[in-house]
């Protein structure tokens, strides 16, 4: 086993990151997570758990949030990926983050990304979810810090002002 | 008194914006040129001599570049009494995953690779898993004695002066390796002369601090013989000190570049992985990266210990606790690390007793081994007396807040180990707790399942350390305010804050940031709740210091007293006339080409803070619970904490809550279960359960303000104090709601199931004598 591993072939894979066509070289057994993070530089998803319980690793792929942790690189070849990196425009902050920095919906700021990522898909999908409906839609993403209340309060305050409310 | 400006207010951290778009680094970030990549070999026994290794096939895997066991160790004045200090096991393991040997590689799957390659040879031993067998003279020993065990890091949680009396007890192993033993006046009068006594046995599980950011290290060792360490830390100098120590380094020849710290709660405060990395780069001349998977750092990192807690009390029918006799065992797991002191002084510390006797012990078993999770060893203690004066009220007719408030401990009122409290807030926590609006309106909703209300309080004491920090005037008339501790709160936005305050500018001129040790002042760890309270105190002196250089720079330039300057806005004005000077200016003359004057930096840290200055809390639950499930839903918190002086508002609060929910976490779901091998069963986040934005309703946060004598604007302890009461006020709310009264933490499903079969088969019984 040990001697394949060594010897595998590597894969190229070609995905839109962020709006921009990019091609990684990678052995077939690294994930999404890893390619992004490191072949691309763009650090800002987190591994919190590399088994997909924690939601840090959150990236909008072809319209839905994954766990990218638990993508392998080749599948993810011909797919459209947003990571947070991807969501303040020119120098803009999105809604969704500028609600999450007044409300204080960030303390360490590790789940954040994730966070940013599966709220701005909620938001995306429905402009006006309940309290419930946005905690259902941050579920999947664990927070140790903030117990959750600031996060809510900011996904609620950033549905409002996409409103135009 | 003038009015705040900014201190008191509710601001956002200023590192949102880059929280909030993934431009924080954190240590896992890091990427250097050359940088290897390590992983650890672990030990499959929990207690076992290592009769050999041979690395030489690993070696020589292609992209290895270095495999180390504890032969290869530097030296270095190492305690193998300390865990931080056994960078690889010597000789023989004693808990399950233990590092014995370590890959440094040109890729993480490489260095992986030559972990299988390595070829340990262990001869097992009998492992002691259990803390009533391990304290029992016959018990096999999870390690031999260790003698006099130096206690690094426990003065940084807490500060605790305890008379500890000499009487040696019964006769236990050399298991036990810190006994406490605390007392005052009669118990045996206290008990005969009670009119209603209580006792019972509770046993907490144990759990895990569960930061979202894994443990990790990145270390570079560079030609002129210096190691940088990047790595978050909640305590860069005391870290500083034993990575040098442990690796036989010099000081000065260590640098700690602190890192964002992704959650740590405690257990990132003493080095865990950074030695080891700081011996790969060392071996291999490179910068080497480690990160922890999430199954190691449940596994083996430094979680909170579990804990049986015995305690007795009596009551007297006009409501007075008089008397508490109780013994608090700590699992410290392969060395001596448990939170005995902190929490045998706070387990009768919310009340008044006349007559008590604690003793608090530590057990070491073939576990790995604990260290701190905010309010240390607090929760486990509060579990269990909590629900003892639950009991007393519902037996007796007490009203849940009245009852405690009428036993509450005021300023003045002698602490178990004989010292009397100064100023607290306990009173006023209990008051705002009966005012909110959780307690003004329970009962009055009920779902399909019965629902109950509980209460509970406790307080921590905190820590105290020396702090010196910096306010520097930059060449534009802004400040940079720099310090050596560890932001993991928001301290840093606080110390802008503050220094804002002082130098009457708005927080836009201030900016606040962590320098590494080289160029830092010295500051103690981010530990023990003090950060703001000792950390503000410097930082307010070293403000003060600014603002009179700055004031004496102006007089000159105006031509006026020192006294008659007034700063407002970022401008030195005298007052009464149009007279002013920029704080701008006053950069560049002390800045400039031919300045006149020395550059304004103003220096804190000399106006230590001598006291504690402790924080409590009285919390309030309401759940409902589903008898057929055994499932509980959390419907409703109500918190009050006394804080003594909120700095930011948003920040406090955002404590408040965020410890709330590890107290109902530890209450509802989180618990490391061990199998008969000890080993981990549950080793992930799927199983090792974490509360959930669906677990957790609205937090009804209060925050209550009873000033402290010294912190800053009269701020006291923050951080820790709301983890305390959460476990005990679900474990009450339950009684009400079901009538069992849960000896176990966490309230699991199957527990809660188990004891209402329990209780319906005990009322079938006595139905049948009937």
């Amino acid at each position: 086993m040990l001697k394949e591993h060594i010897e595998a072939v590597p894969v190229t894979v070609r995905l839109v990151v962020n709006g921009d066509l990019v091609e990684v070289t990678t052995l077939p057994n690294r994930t999404l997570l890893e390619i992004v993070r490191e072949d691309l530089a763009l650090t800002g998803s987190k591994e919190g758990c590399g088994t997909g319980d924690c939601g840090a690793c959150t990236m909008i792929v072809d319209d839905k949030p994954v766990t990218s942790c638990l993508v392998l690189a080749p599948s993810a070849d011909g797919k459209t990926v947003r990571t947070v990196e991807g969501v303040a425009k020119d120098g803009q902050l999105h809604p969704v983050q500028q609600a999450i920095v007044e409300c204080g919906g960030t303390q360490c700021g590790f789940c954040t990304p994730g966070f940013v990522m599966s709220a701005v898909y909620l938001l995306e999908n429905n402009n006006n979810p309940t309290e419930h409906e946005i905690r259902v839609g941050i579920s999947g993403n664990l927070c140790r810090c903030t117990g959750y209340m600031k996060i809510v309060d900011a996904v609620a305050l950033a549905a409002k002002r996409m409103r135009g409310d | 008194m003038t009015e705040l400006q900014v201190v008191g207010k509710s601001l956002p951290r200023l590192e949102g914006p880059d929280k909030v778009t993934g431009r924080t680094v954190y240590a896992a970030d890091i990427h250097l040129p050359g940088m290897l990549h390590a992983k650890i070999l672990r030990s499959p026994y929990a207690h076992a001599k290592i009769a050999n290794i041979d690395t030489s096939r690993a070696k020589a895997l292609p992209g290895v570049r270095a495999v180390t066991t504890a032969a290869d160790l530097p030296a270095g004045d190492r305690d193998q009494a300390i865990r931080s200090h056994v960078v690889l096991a010597e000789g023989e393991v004693f808990f399950h995953g233990q590092p014995v040997a370590a890959v440094a590689a040109d890729r993480v799957d490489i260095a992986e690779a030559a972990l299988d390659l390595i070829t340990v040879e262990y001869e097992p031993l009998p492992a002691v898993l259990d803390v009533e067998t391990a304290i029992d003279p016959s018990s096999p020993l999870t390690r031999l004695p260790l003698g006099d065990v130096e206690r690094v890091e426990e003065g940084g949680h807490v500060t605790v002066e305890v008379e500890n009396f000499d009487d040696v007890g019964p006769k236990r192993s050399a298991n036990v390796t810190n006994r406490l033993h605390f007392m005052r006046g009669d118990i045996k009068a206290g008990f005969r002369d009670a009119d209603f006594v209580v006792e019972g046995r509770f046993d907490a599980g144990m759990v895990h601090q569960a930061y979202l950011e894994p443990q990790v290290c990145v270390a570079d060792y560079d030609p002129t013989g210096r190691l940088t360490v990047w790595a978050p830390t909640q305590g860069q100098f005391f870290q500083r000190s034993e990575i040098a120590r442990i690796l036989g380094l010099p000081v000065s020849k260590v640098r700690y570049v602190s890192t964002e710290v992704g959650g740590g709660f405690g257990a990132k405060v003493a080095p865990l992985v950074q030695p080891l990395v700081g011996v790969l780069s060392m071996k291999t001349k490179r910068p080497v990266k480690l990160v922890l998977t999430r199954r190691e750092d449940l596994t083996v990192a430094v979680p909170a210990p579990s804990a049986v807690v015995w305690c007795k009390f009596g009551a007297t029918k006009d409501g007075r606790l008089t008397t508490i006799e109780a013994r608090v065992i700590f699992d410290a797991g392969a060395f001596p690390s448990g939170p005995v002191v902190g929490a045998a002084m706070m387990l009768p510390a919310s009340y008044t007793f006349q007559n008590l006797d604690i003793e608090g012990l530590e057990v070491i078993t073939n576990k790995v081994s604990c260290g701190a999770y905010r309010a240390p060893g607090v929760p486990e203690v509060i579990f269990a007396i909590e629900q003892l004066v639950d009991q007393i009220c519902r037996e007796s007719g007490f009203d849940q807040i009245a009852f405690r408030r009428d036993n509450a401990v005021r300023e003045g009122d002698l602490m178990p180990n004989g010292r009397p409290w100064p100023r607290i807030g306990l009173v006023e926590c209990l008051d705002a707790l009966e005012r909110s609006e959780l307690w003004q309106t329970r009962g009055s909703s009920n779902g399909a399942n019965p629902r109950g209300v509980g209460v509970a309080i406790g307080g921590w004491l905190g820590g105290m350390q020396p702090a010196s920090s910096l306010v520097r005037l930059n060449d534009n008339g802004t400040f940079s305010v720099i310090v050596g501790s560890n932001d993991i709160s928001g301290s840093n936005t606080s110390f802008a804050m503050i220094a804002a305050e002082v130098l009457g500018v708005p927080l836009s001129m201030v900016e606040a940031l962590t320098a590494d040790t080289d160029s830092a002042p010295w500051a103690g760890m981010a530990a023990g709740s003090k950060t703001t309270y000792s950390g503000g105190k410097s930082v307010q002196g070293a403000a003060e210091d600014a603002k009179r250089q700055i004031v004496a720079i102006a007089a000159r330039e105006l031509d006026t007293n020192p006294e008659d300057i007034v700063l407002e806005g970022g401008v030195a004005k005298v007052l009464g006339t149009d007279k002013a000077i920029p704080f701008s200016r006053i950069a560049s003359l002390s800045t400039g080409f031919g300045g006149r004057y020395g550059p304004v930096l103003g220096r804190g840290g000399n106006d230590v803070i001598r006291n504690q200055a402790p924080g409590f809390t009285a919390q309030a639950v309401e759940v409902e619970v589903d008898s057929a499930t055994g499932q509980i839903t959390v419907t409703r918190v109500a918190a009050a904490q006394d804080v003594g002086k909120a700095i930011n508002w948003m920040s406090v609060m955002g404590q408040l809550e965020g410890g709330v929910v590890q107290g109902l976490g530890m209450g509802l779901t989180e618990e490391m279960l061990y199998d008969d091998q000890g080993r981990l069963r549950n080793p992930t986040f799927l199983d090792y359960r974490l509360l959930t934005s669906l677990d957790v309703p609205n937090i009804e946060g209060i925050l209550v303000e009873v000033p402290s004598p010294e912190g800053p604007f009269g701020a006291r302890i923050v951080g820790e104090p709301s983890i305390i009461a959460g476990s005990a006020a679900l474990a009450n709310a339950v009684h009400e709601a079901t009538g069992i009264r849960m000896h176990r933490v966490p309230l699991t499903p199957d527990r809660i199931v188990e004891a209402l079969a329990a209780r319906t088969a005990l009322s079938t019984v006595v139905l049948s004598h009937g």
